[in-house]
């Protein structure tokens, strides 16, 4: 059979601009959803309950105790003490801490067993505690890695806190 | 003169190269807006650090306690202390058993108001007992990830660390060790000072 009046193959166009509305609509959501979020790091602190802490073997080598006073009213930093010198406040003294237990480590063979303990006031900011930790955990090297990333070196690993002060703000009134 | 009529030219753009852009945008940015369940809580101002870098083994248990305050606009730190954000509810940091009231704001209705807090050392208890039942141990395969408000005061902190590692009873009448391997949480900064 002949097909007469055939018509000529008819070219499809989709329509789209629907898909193009809810496709930048779609974009538009993910960029207003994404979220600028800068990341986040954790120090890791070993603290085993009371009763298997004193199943230990003695230590060869003493604690470093770092002292955190702070004033009552406001939880601001007064003094870091390292043992029983005082290093000041403010960043300086947490970059001093730093470098004093750098040397009090360089060249020990035990330098893997220094443990550091933690004793700071009840009313202390939570942030010079992080600062402390830090200090006494590693430093920011020069070099930069492969990533762009600063290099970290870390020379002590274990940080601990001794047990919690009481409270001096009640006492005052604050 | 005759001129020969034409047909109205119609512009066709062609929108495949567009397509494929706004296409391999949309892939990009469902690829970086993280969905991921992170129990990050924004009331929570961490402090930041250098050294605060993201670990690179994440640990196989993990509990999270954000530590922070119900600031409210004006006054900022409110005068009742930190609580601890726990399944959306507030919790005080405290060994006793009694609800204790605490004034917080709200925000919807911006005005303040009281709102009963629970104690906190009932709820660990809780997630030590829902951890063992579990068969995971508590004291050596759980990490307690602490995210504390920068301005928190040091001594609570350790209180909650103190409350995280004390033994509890199992379901099946032992006694045994509470957490050990905590982690404090900061924000990474990349100046150096």
């Amino acid at each position: 059979m002949k097909f007469r009046n055939q018509k000529p193959v008819e070219k499809i166009e989709p329509q789209m601009a629907p898909m193009i509305d809810v496709v930048f609509l779609l974009l538009i959501f993910f960029m207003c959803t994404l979220k600028i979020i800068s990341q986040e790091g954790d120090f890791n602190i070993n603290m085993p309950a009371v009763a298997q802490a004193q199943t230990e073997t003695p230590k060869l080598l003493p604690d470093f105790k770092v002292r955190l006073l702070a004033d009552v009213a406001s939880g601001q930093l007064i003094e870091v003490r390292f043992g029983q010198r005082s290093l000041g406040t403010g960043p300086r003294a947490f970059q001093l801490l730093q470098q004093t237990i750098k040397e009090q480590i360089a060249g020990s063979p035990y330098a893997d067993e220094i443990e550091i303990e933690i004793d700071a006031d009840f009313d202390l900011n939570y942030e010079h505690v992080i600062s402390a930790v830090s200090a006494c955990t590693g430093e920011v090297s020069g070099a930069t890695t492969e990533g762009g990333r600063k290099k970290i070196s870390r020379f002590v690993e274990k940080i601990k806190f001794a047990p919690p002060r009481q409270s001096q703000r009640a006492a005052v009134g604050g | 003169m005759r001129i020969k009529k034409t047909e109205p030219n119609h512009a066709e753009i062609d929108m495949t190269p567009m397509i494929d852009i706004v296409f391999q945008l949309i892939a990009f940015f469902m690829v970086i807006s993280n969905f991921e369940q992170t129990q990050a809580d924004e009331r929570v101002r961490l402090p930041s650090d250098v050294l605060a870098q993201p670990p690179t083994v994440k640990p196989a248990h993990e509990l999270v306690l954000n530590v922070g305050f119900v600031r409210d606009p004006e006054h900022g730190i409110p005068k009742q202390g930190p609580v601890v954000f726990h399944n959306s509810q507030f919790c005080r940091i405290t060994d006793t058993d009694s609800p204790a009231e605490v004034l917080i704001y709200n925000r919807s209705a911006e005005q303040n108001q009281t709102i009963q807090t629970v104690p906190f050392a009932y709820r660990l208890e809780q997630e030590k007992r829902l951890f063992f039942d579990r068969g995971v141990n508590p004291a050596e395969e759980v990490t307690v990830i602490i995210r504390a408000d920068t301005h928190v005061p040091t001594g609570l902190v350790q209180k909650l660390i103190q409350m995280s590692q004390e033994a509890f009873t199992g379901s099946d009448g032992s006694s045994q060790d509470g957490f050990a391997k905590f982690a404090l949480k900061a924000e990474q900064t990349t100046d150096t000072q």
